[in-house]
């Protein structure tokens, strides 16, 4: 039996500007929110799955006009998109993946009801949907023990130690750059490299 | 369910378990427990959280945000888990293919052990209903039938109360001891006063007398009235798609093919792993006695060789040692074939006593085993011959008498020695001895020379092609019961190089010979008294009930001694592999034995756990033709159509095809008379839905009559001349209407055997046809004389039966199409077997390393590019016309152990033979599929 393949994008969005956010610090808190907390923030209430699949359509249909919309028209979907921690899961055939791919980067601002600077990463690009599920873990696990190593150094710092050895300790072995969100090259070689050529 | 179940906890109240569902999407949805699609959507469904729920008040702390990714975390493991779970299959699902079956599969009862712990449980979660038959309350249409039987019951409980009372005992003048049917072991705790013995007349053997078939149970007699079930009609009935009813073959209900898929495991099963077996009591078997002499006189009338009667050759074939199997032909004139024959003699109790002329005069016996299809016409044959015979040949009917079964595959001879225990064995059966004395030691001394047959049969374990024992050897012994051994073990192997040796010796040396006693199948007494004394399964269960744990019951004197017979059937020496193709290595045993004894046989072999794994298959008729069509061996009756049994096979084959394409819808049926069949001729060549050797040989007959006009009209068809050839054929339909009713095989069509066809074809081109009939015997017809040919196609393609066959057009009446054909002629560099490069690819050919040349790399494509033209494109050759039609095939398909297309047929001798062939043009052959109009190259080879 001939199988349909599809590629699942693992998206974390990004919010630069803080003035739009729709949260505001605790106000007790004040500048104590480490950095990664502020880097990922929530998304509006009304950004949703449908929003995103919208947001993705245009952009492919601005980028690539008809036929790029007509390629991913069918496969498209939005198999996960949680607000409160900005990632989402989107499915997309094999063959195209490249022009959502490229949609998602290239977008710079959520379309209307939202209207928000943003960048649209795309961290994992896999085959099946539960790799990406479990990517989505395993980042979500880091970033808990991110902020918590953050809290802790930051009331620590304030009591007045310098946090090296803490922080390295958190960081800990599978540290990556959060920035840069891909970050196995080797698990895109295998994909076909001449597919939509 | 079984009482240790626990009960169920209260809140599984309901009958089924409900599909998981999401607790935040679809808490208040419901549907229908079977609707999968949702079960599944939801099951994939990813619970998510708002921002706003996340962060209360709409602040951002750390608190929060590593609780909104917990909950990304728990939701996403959750729904992995779910989704796992939904794409679950429950344990009857992953079944291997041949052991799922359809009734209750759900029950774990009915599931192989290693995944009933897991479908048990399964059950349990599931609250799946499970009832046995025992405890299920009957229908009301049941209730009323359990009744009848109650009141049935207690009437015939009542009679039998009344015959009790006067008691009879027959004795039984075949020495068997004296059994009821009823329960036997009442009988002995009788007080021996209340019977009365009566001497029992002995029937006289009725001889020259059809056999009837037995007397089936009331309950099964209606079924039978037209035709006869085998011994082990019950098990193929629930396995194996059977005769239809009405359309009973040669008066028997046989298994056509089982039910499960079984094309490829039947080849696999018989060429690499396991063994594949069949219930054949429908061959017939006739017993001849009679002195030696006219014993052999008959046999030398039926046309069996003189070097097998008289010479050398035959000679332990005529002690008994050997099976033999030949052609035999009618006495008189035409002296038409009847069928492949299997001639098995007894050997004579007093062998060495009697010089050369005592010989000739001892009484011998003598079995002829022979396809149902031409039984009737031998046994006729039979009967004129042994009226003839002096001194006077008896001749008897054994068809419901002997049953026998056939089985092949590398796992058949280990099946059957499970199966058959000897009654007289010193050493311990295979089963519980240990592997040290497997191997026999043939030289020791103190073996006992009457049990050396059994002793050699019990060494055979470790053999995995019969072919590798004596060609045709005879092992005749006595058997136990094998429903005293069920379930079969499997048996112990030789597993080391000193017990392989042993065994090798022991073929080589074959002991059998010297000892042969003659078989007690030969004997009525014996087989009706294995008959008679088989206990009932109710005193076996018993007996194997006081065994103990794990063991066999004890044998018994008293128990039944079945006589069997086993022989191999080895590929004749013909038979060398087609090009190509490995040697058939299909070799098999037959098994002869009472008709009554099939029954416990085919159960034993059936459920015998292989060494290799797996149990045996049991194939149908399809099966036994596809085996015989791989090996490349002509199967009787469907591959001899110059045989009266053969030619009426074609004509049921061909009602058959016709009512198929008659109920095909007219624009979804082969129009075959728009077909295009060469020389720009429409219209398929006669019946398109049959092999229309009447057409084929109509012909013929009228050249060999009017040899001139049908010169004439040839040259005038060779030369392409459409109007002449289109009178010509009209010509020849008109007189020529198929019979539709009475099959009536044309009179002079005869099949010659392959060694009188090799002998004709292997005179020299030069000589005229007419100087070479002279070497025939005169009352063969030539120009309606066939022979069996092995057909292959040399390019590609799969030829179907009822393909055509046609010769090369001449060189001087077509060359041109006849060098078109030559120039498909693959050469030997690249057979149609061997792969072929890409679309894209290099030319083949090519040094795989270092720098090629361009102009080499461009003399190379240039030569790929002249390859043989392809079937459709410009150029491909059209069929030779009518002319040159010489035979049709009779079997054809893909062949799995070829692994291209190939077939059997019969051609017309006179017109393949003498024509001038070059060395690589030998026996080339078109073949075009009926109903098609594409012709591909072939060769064919007699067989």
């Amino acid at each position: 039996m001939v199988r349909i393949k599809h590629r699942y994008l693992l998206v974390n969005i990004l919010y630069p500007d803080a003035k739009y956010s729709p949260l505001r610090p605790a106000a007790t808190a004040g500048d104590d929110i480490p950095y990664t907390v502020q880097f990922r923030r929530p998304s509006p209430d009304q950004m949703n799955g449908g929003l995103l699949m919208r947001l993705i359509r245009d952009g492919v249909v601005e980028l690539f006009g008809d036929y790029g919309s007509g390629k991913i028209a069918g496969s498209l979907q939005v198999k996960y998109f949680s607000s409160a921690t900005s990632t989402a899961i989107i499915r997309v055939s094999r063959e195209h993946y490249r022009l959502v791919w490229s949609a998602l980067t290239l977008t710079t601002r959520l379309p209307r009801p939202v209207d928000q600077p943003c960048v649209i990463q795309v961290v994992r690009v896999s085959g099946t949907i539960r790799k990406a599920e479990e990517e989505a873990i395993r980042r979500a696990r880091l970033s808990i023990r991110r902020a918590e190593a953050a809290a802790k150094s930051s009331s620590v710092s304030i009591a007045g130690t310098i946090p090296t050895a803490s922080t390295a300790a958190a960081a800990g072995d599978d540290d990556f750059d959060m920035i840069n969100g891909i970050e196995d090259p080797d698990e895109l070689g295998d994909l076909d490299d001449d597919d939509d050529g | 369910m079984a009482p240790t179940r626990p009960p169920p906890p209260p809140n599984n109240i309901k009958k089924r378990k409900e599909a998981p569902t999401d607790p935040q999407t679809n808490a208040s949805k419901r549907y229908k427990p079977t609707d999968h699609r949702q079960k599944t959507r939801d099951a994939r469904t990813l619970s998510t959280q708002t921002s706003s729920k996340a962060f209360k008040n709409g602040e951002l702390d750390v608190s929060a945000f590593v609780k909104s990714r917990a909950f990304e975390i728990s939701a996403l493991e959750e729904g992995m888990a779910r989704s796992k779970k939904a794409l679950n299959r429950r344990a009857f699902q992953q079944v291997p293919k041949e052991l799922r079956r359809r009734t209750a599969s759900h029950n774990v009862k009915r599931v192989p052990k290693r995944l009933r712990e897991r479908g048990k449980r399964e059950m349990a979660d599931d609250n799946t209903p499970t009832v046995t038959a025992r405890r299920r309350k009957p229908t009301a249409h049941m209730r009323l039938r359990l009744e009848t039987v109650k009141k049935l019951r207690a009437l015939g409980a009542k009679r039998k109360a009344g015959m009790d009372r006067v008691k009879v005992t027959v004795a039984d003048p075949n020495g068997a001891p004296p059994t009821k049917s009823t329960d036997s072991a009442k009988d002995k705790q009788q007080p021996a006063e209340s019977t009365t013995a009566i001497k029992a007349r002995t029937p006289k053997i009725k001889k020259s007398l059809l056999a009837t078939p037995p007397v089936p149970k009331a309950k099964f007699r209606k079924r039978q009235i037209h035709k006869s079930w085998l011994p082990t009609h019950l098990f193929h009935a629930k396995r194996a798609r059977m005769t239809a009813p009405s359309a009973a073959l040669w008066r028997f209900s046989v298994p056509l093919t089982p039910t499960a898929k079984s094309y490829r495991p039947t080849h696999r099963a018989s060429h690499e792993r396991g063994a594949v077996a069949w219930d054949m009591s429908y061959i017939a078997t006739v017993q001849l006695e009679g002195r030696e002499g006219s014993l052999i006189g008959m046999l030398k009338v039926l046309g069996v060789a003189e070097e097998e009667l008289i010479g050398r050759k035959g000679e332990k074939w005529r002690q008994g040692r050997r099976a033999l199997e030949n052609f035999v032909y009618e006495r008189e004139a035409p002296h038409d074939p009847v069928a492949p024959v299997t001639i098995i003699w007894c050997v004579s109790a007093a062998e060495e006593s009697a010089g050369m002329a005592g010989k000739e005069k001892r009484n011998r016996k003598l079995l002829l085993r022979v396809h149902p299809s031409a039984f009737y016409q031998l046994w006729e044959e039979l009967l004129r011959l042994a009226k003839v015979a002096k001194p006077a040949v008896s001749v008897e009917d054994l068809r419901f008498d002997i049953g026998s079964l056939e089985i092949t595959g590398p796992g058949g001879t280990e099946a059957l020695l499970s199966a058959l225990w000897p009654s007289r064995t010193t050493s311990e059966p295979l089963a519980v001895r240990d592997s040290a004395s497997t191997a026999m030691d043939i030289d020791s001394e103190s073996r006992n020379k009457n049990t050396i047959v059994e002793e050699t049969w019990s060494s055979l374990a470790g053999l995995t092609n019969p072919a590798m024992v004596p060609k045709n050897a005879l092992l005749a012994f006595n058997v136990q019961d094998p429903r005293l051994h069920h379930p079969p073990r499997t048996i112990k192997l030789p597993k080391t190089d000193a017990e392989q040796h042993k065994l090798l010796e022991l073929i080589a040396s074959w002991p059998v010979d010297a000892a042969q006693q003659p078989p007690e199948l030969f004997d009525r007494k014996a087989r009706q008294a294995a008959s008679a004394t088989m206990p009932s399964q109710k005193a076996v269960n018993r007996r194997k009930g006081l065994a103990a744990p794990g063991q066999y019951p004890e044998p018994l004197p008293k128990d039944p001694q079945i006589p069997v017979l086993l022989y191999t059937t080895a590929p004749s020496t013909t038979d060398k592999g087609a090009s190509g193709r490995p040697p058939p290595n299909s070799s098999s045993w037959t098994l002869l034995t009472p008709w009554k004894c099939m029954q416990p046989i085919w159960y034993s072999l059936m459920y015998y756990p292989l060494s290799t794994g797996q149990q045996p298959r049991f194939g149908g008729l399809d099966q036994y033709r596809q085996l015989s069509f791989e090996a490349g061996k002509a199967w009787f009756p469907g591959d001899f159509p110059g045989t009266k049994a053969g030619w009426e096979w074609e004509y049921a084959e061909r009602r058959k095809r016709e009512a198929e394409w008659r109920r095909r819808p007219k624009g979804k049926r082969v129009s075959f008379e728009r077909v295009e069949v060469g020389e720009g001729v429409r219209g398929e060549i006669g019946i398109g839905w049959g092999c229309d050797w009447e057409r084929l040989i109509g012909g013929a007959l009228v050249a060999s009559e009017g040899e001139e006009a049908a010169m004439n009209v040839e040259k005038a068809a060779e030369s392409g001349d459409k109007s002449a050839e289109n009178g010509k054929t009209k010509a020849q339909e008109e007189p020529k209407e198929p019979p539709q009713q009475a099959p009536s095989k044309p009179p002079h069509l005869t099949q010659l055997s392959a060694r009188q066809a090799l002998a004709l074809l292997a005179t020299p081109p030069a000589t005229p046809p007419a100087t070479t009939t002279v070497k025939l015997p005169p009352h063969i017809h030539l120009p309606s004389a066939l022979t069996t040919v092995r057909l292959t196609l040399l390019t590609r393609g799969v030829p179907q039966p009822c393909a055509r066959i046609y010769r090369l057009p001449s060189s001087t009446a077509n060359p041109e199409l006849r060098r078109q054909w030559l120039a498909l002629l693959p050469t030997d560099t690249h057979k149609p077997t061997q792969k072929r490069g890409g679309k894209h690819a290099l030319p083949r050919g090519l040094p795989s390393t270092g720098e090629i040349p361009p102009h080499v790399v461009q003399q190379r494509l240039a030569q790929s590019l002249l390859e043989p033209v392809r079937a459709g494109e410009e150029g491909y050759p059209s069929c030779p016309g009518e002319g040159d039609l010489v035979g049709f095939v009779t079997a054809g398909s893909y062949d799995l152990a070829a692994g291209f297309g190939t077939g059997i047929g019969s051609l017309l001798v006179e017109k393949v033979m003498g024509r001038e062939e070059e060395a690589g043009e030998r026996h080339l052959c078109v073949v075009r599929n009926s109903g098609t109009g594409v012709a591909r190259l072939g060769r064919w080879e007699v067989i």
